[in-house]
């Protein structure tokens, strides 16, 4: 046994107070686990009872752990929000089954009325039952009569708002009650259900239950990447932070651990009882993260992020990835304690710092960003982002490679520059010369700096890029596509005819044009498959409306024309045709031959592919001549051209289009919801960036402020031959802005980099935000100019002569 | 004005830290080019008398005057540049600047006075010669022994030529056989420069290089018996 008997174990060995013994008790040995246990029990009770200093360690180490865990459960918490939210959708939905049931008296007609209002997607479903026990979704408990409706929460406050007045017009159905929290999607969602006397088939699909056999879509690229990068950026200040805050008081625990030595502790148990020290701190961090996330996560009722929003109660990691964040974050903390103590060695009578000097090698530092990049690069080069476990791995471990990659460049990149700087004044060589001598605390605090700000950099990229892509999308289609059209089943072209009336007479509407339109294709032959590719279109409109689609030389009641858009021997005057194609694989439907007329004549259409569903057409003809209820799936195509000058014109139209038919569907440009919600992430994002940085600032101050605590007596006697206080100052400064600096460069370059690489991942074009980044650059020399103001009154203070005092 | 002769004279001077009175009605002259050793025990007030004489620190009450000056009557700013330009300070550790070498710490006081780099650096190994470390000149303060940093403490004192040199027990980390050597160069160094000297020891071996012996107790200072 060594002679340096642990102090547990001179615990173990005190004999009971009342008995005089001749000679003290012998030892008993302890068992490792026990010892363990014992020592990381005293380092906790060290942590608690430490005083100020060791109070604020504990306090700095909790916070960072604190932050630390609830990013890692938000985190963990994605797969199974995604998966609720997935699950709340598909348990209320059953549109676009492909086969109906019968009739009966528990069927119902179901049909999508989803609107916009003010640039907000609002989800409307029409119910019909058919019989007296129709399926009920989810959060309601009997489907709403004719002319009532079913409200969320948050639709029901908007109609009661000033500024749902026009909408009020819209939804003019009688709120008969609210839809519980099971029917909706998120907390923020606008949705209605509504009762229909009109919906009939086939705007209506007939369903016998809720609840629709569907496989959720994988995540957007985007949002694995915004997942991915936004844990990775958070999480290494944090560590940094962590890493940091352990180190607080460093000075008082040596001398603390110095005098356990002498008492008979030996090297491990030190050790052991440090990392005690920090684990309590780690343990009430994790309480205070597992809080924190719980406030957080409300917060999530707030946000809506590519038309996701989520309830609080959702966002839950498994219990897998609790147990390892509870078990793993604190070990972690341990661990970082234990790593900043290597190359020290408490002895009984102080520390010896027995480090030597190491001479910081590029090799392996550079091959960590070139390593990330080597990860990222291929992905970048595929054409498409496939989501798969091992691409998902990949990004992760390229994205964290390079950013990890530039912590590890930063104290070559310090030291190497330091090395090379001589003379100037004062305050400048003092500041070199310190970074000269340990440029290892200021490096570490200011790695924190570096990781969050190329990490910030890359996702804003991300989400600039994103957002210039959406723009230029919405732009694009502005050209191909007018700007509003609306399409929905009709059996009629009076019904059409009404419809374009409507919307001529709706405030600001300048022009509107329509048409009838269906597929119809060859008439199939017995005993041979169809041929899909046969499917053409016709356009049915009286000759002012169909002047609008093709130059037509003259035009009367029965006319039909063929365009060029067709092969002529596939389509010509006197073939015939069938109205009723087999839209559906396994539904073949009864044929309706139709013979075209043999005076038929061409025409060229003015706008090929100018419909909202981007078909030409191939037959125009006018309402009388052919049956119209022959057609299979007949459509009402309605453009229309508004005012855009005149405030809330979309929405009268969009009101008018409501009650024409409360089915239609539109096809708009109007509205980028993206926009909006990108730039309020950004902001978002931005703001997240800023408090990450005053973070690391403490941490900064902190290692600062230790420093000068180290060196007070020096400071004292630096003040006593009449250095200026200025002097000093100006030192601090430029001890920060040095490293800090170097670290803003090398973050500026790994996160264009790294920004540029993700948007080539999702195929974006690569864009710069040039203001943020000099918005992250201004906040980092905001960082540098913060650490120096709160440093300096413990600097006076550290300057005064108490410290001149031996006595 | 002070008496003639007197370079530094206080009168009266108390201090109290807290409740604990540091220096009780203290009066204190010293003459230019004189050696006075400042003796008593711990806690008697002598470092606060030092800092006091020195103008690092303002007393409750008394004055302290340098030539036609009074000290107490400067503002921080005023005393800084004196400590600058007319003192001189060794302290019981040396308290040199770690990060910079011994050459840049003794460079460093004149550096503060306005004198360029080199030839700052220039001096300063000429006294860091006189004061027989002139080889330790690149090191850093802890890659040398304790003797070696007191000289190299010394040296940065006596850089700018000081009028008076404060030292508080500048050997009172080092054995004996370093602490006469270095008391030795101190006091040699100290007169060749014409500078007078207020050493703070508790030491009789170290008093004994002085010229004359106050002894503080219950901050009160007097003149020692026998003393010259």
């Amino acid at each position: 046994m060594s002679p340096l008997r642990s102090l547990a174990d001179r615990r173990t060995s005190r004999t009971d107070p009342g008995t005089a013994p001749q000679h003290p008790a012998p030892a008993r040995p302890r068992s490792r686990p026990r010892a363990w246990a014992d020592d990381l029990v005293m380092g906790m009770r060290f942590a608690a009872g430490g005083g100020r200093e060791g109070w604020i360690r504990t306090a700095l180490t909790a916070i960072a752990v604190a932050l630390g865990v609830a990013v890692l459960l938000i985190g963990a918490s994605v797969p199974t929000l995604m998966d609720a939210w997935h699950g709340r959708e598909k348990a209320r939905e059953n549109l676009g089954q492909r086969h109906e049931p019968p009739r009966g008296d528990t069927t119902v007609l179901y049909a999508s009325s989803d609107t916009v209002f003010h640039g907000q997607a609002i989800r409307g479903r029409l119910v019909r039952p058919d019989g007296a026990h129709p399926p009920v979704p989810p959060g309601m408990s009997q489907l709403p009569g004719p002319g009532r409706m079913l409200v969320s929460p948050a639709l029901k406050k908007l109609l009661d708002s000033p500024d749902g007045a026009l909408l009020r017009e819209r939804l003019d159905y009688r709120v008969t009650g609210i839809i519980g929290d099971a029917g909706l999607s998120g907390p923020a969602e606008l949705t209605y259900v509504a009762g229909s006397a009109t919906l009939h088939e086939p705007s209506g699909y007939r369903i016998d239950h809720f609840g629709k056999a569907w496989d959720p879509p994988p995540m957007r690229p985007p949002a694995v990447l915004l997942v991915i990068m936004t844990c990775v950026a958070l999480l290494t200040p944090v560590m940094v932070f962590i890493g940091t805050s352990v180190r607080v008081g460093n000075e008082q625990r040596e001398r603390r651990l110095a005098a356990l030595r002498l008492v008979g502790s030996d090297v491990a148990t030190t050790r052991r009882i440090a990392s005690g020290e920090s684990l309590f701190g780690s343990l009430l961090g994790l309480a205070a993260g597992a809080l924190l996330f719980l406030g957080l996560r409300q917060l999530a009722a707030l946000i809506t992020l590519w038309d996701i929003n989520v309830f609080p109660a959702d966002i839950s990691p498994g219990p897998l990835p609790a147990t390892l964040i509870a078990v793993l974050v604190p070990a972690a903390s341990v661990l970082v304690t234990l790593f900043a103590q290597r190359g020290v060695t408490v002895e009984p009578l102080g520390v010896v710092r027995n480090r030597p000097a190491v001479r910081r090698r590029l090799w392996w530092r550079v091959l960590l960003p070139v390593l990330g990049a080597a990860l990222l690069l291929p992905l970048a080069r595929e054409q498409q982002w496939t989501d798969s476990p091992f691409n998902t791995v990949r990004l992760a471990v390229g994205s964290m490679l390079l950013l990890f990659g530039v912590t590890a460049l930063l104290p070559w990149l310090v030291d190497t520059v330091v090395s090379r700087l001589h003379g100037g004044p004062v305050p400048w060589q003092l500041a070199v010369r310190r970074l000269q001598l340990s440029s290892g605390s200021a490096t570490r605090a200011v790695t924190g700096i570096t990781v969050a700000v190329a990490g910030a950099i890359a996702i804003h990229m991300l989400f600039t890029g994103m957002q210039a892509g959406y723009t230029e999308a919405y732009a694009q289609s502005s050209k191909e596509r007018p700007d509003l059209a609306y399409w929905g089943h009709t059996d009629s072209w009076r019904q059409t005819e009404q419809a374009l009336a409507a919307l001529r007479a709706t405030p600001g509407v300048k022009s509107a044009r329509g048409a009838l339109t269906a597929n119809i294709g060859q008439v199939p032959v017995p005993g041979h498959p169809a041929d899909d590719t046969g499917y053409m279109t016709i356009a049915v409109g009286n000759c002012a409306e169909l002047r609008k689609l093709a130059a037509l030389p003259s035009c009367g009641s029965g006319d039909v024309f063929l365009t060029d858009q067709r092969d002529k021997d596939v389509i010509r005057p006197g073939a015939t045709i069938d109205l009723n194609p087999r839209l559906i694989e396994d539904d073949p439907p009864e044929p309706h031959p139709w013979q075209i007329p043999h005076n038929t004549r061409p025409t060229h259409l003015l706008s090929p592919g100018v419909g909202p569903n981007h078909y030409s057409f191939d037959l125009l003809a006018t309402p009388s001549a052919l049956d119209i209820g022959r057609l299979n799936s007949s459509d009402m195509e309605l453009t229309v051209d508004y005012d855009r000058n005149l405030p809330d014109a979309i929405e009268h139209i969009r009101n008018t289009t409501a009650h024409i038919a409360p089915a239609l569907y539109e096809s708009s440009t109007v509205d980028n919801p993206h926009d909006q919600q990108l730039s309020s992430v950004r902001n978002g994002l931005f703001a997240g960036a800023v408090v990450t940085l005053l973070l690391i600032g403490a941490g900064l101050i902190i290692t600062t402020v230790e420093q000068l605590h180290e060196r007070r007596r020096m400071l004292s006697s630096l003040h006593a031959f009449g250095t200026r206080r200025a002097s000093l100052g100006w030192s601090i400064l430029w001890q920060t802005a040095v490293p800090v600096t170097l670290g803003l460069a090398l973050a500026l370059g790994c996160g264009l980099t790294l920004g540029a690489l993700l948007l080539s991942i999702i195929d974006n074009g690569v864009t710069v935000d040039w203001p943020v980044v000099a918005g992250m650059a201004g906040i980092g020399a905001g960082v540098i100019l913060f650490v120096t103001a709160l440093s300096l009154p413990p600097l006076w203070r550290m300057m005064r002569p108490d410290g001149l005092r031996t006595e | 004005m002070t008496p003639a002769g007197s370079l530094l004279e206080a009168v009266a001077l108390h201090k109290v830290y807290g409740t604990t009175p540091a220096l009780d009605g203290a009066d204190f002259s010293l003459h230019a080019g004189e050696v006075v050793a400042v003796m008593g025990p711990s806690g008697s007030g002598k470092s606060t008398l030092l800092h006091v004489l020195a103008g690092i620190v303002r007393p409750d009450s008394g004055t302290v005057r340098y030539g036609d000056r009074e000290l107490t009557a400067l503002n921080d700013t005023a005393r800084s540049a004196l400590r600058r330009t007319d003192f001189g300070f060794v302290f019981q550790f040396g308290q040199l600047v770690p990060e910079l070498t011994c050459v840049e710490n003794v460079a460093l006081p004149l550096r503060l006075n306005g004198v360029r780099r080199k030839e700052a650096e220039r001096q300063a190994r000429d006294w860091l010669e006189r004061l027989e470390v002139e080889d330790i000149r690149g090191q850093r303060p802890g890659e040398v022994s304790g003797g070696q940093g007191q000289r190299v403490a010394v040296a940065r004192a006596l850089a700018t030529r000081p009028r008076v040199l404060f030292a508080d027990e500048p050997t009172g980390a080092l054995d004996s056989l370093n602490g006469e050597r270095v008391m030795t160069l101190l006091t040699d160094a100290a007169r060749d420069t014409s500078a007078a000297v207020v050493l703070i020891t508790h030491e009789a071996r170290v008093a004994a290089h002085s010229d004359r012996e106050i002894i503080v107790r219950d901050g009160i200072a007097r003149e020692a018996v026998g003393a010259a």
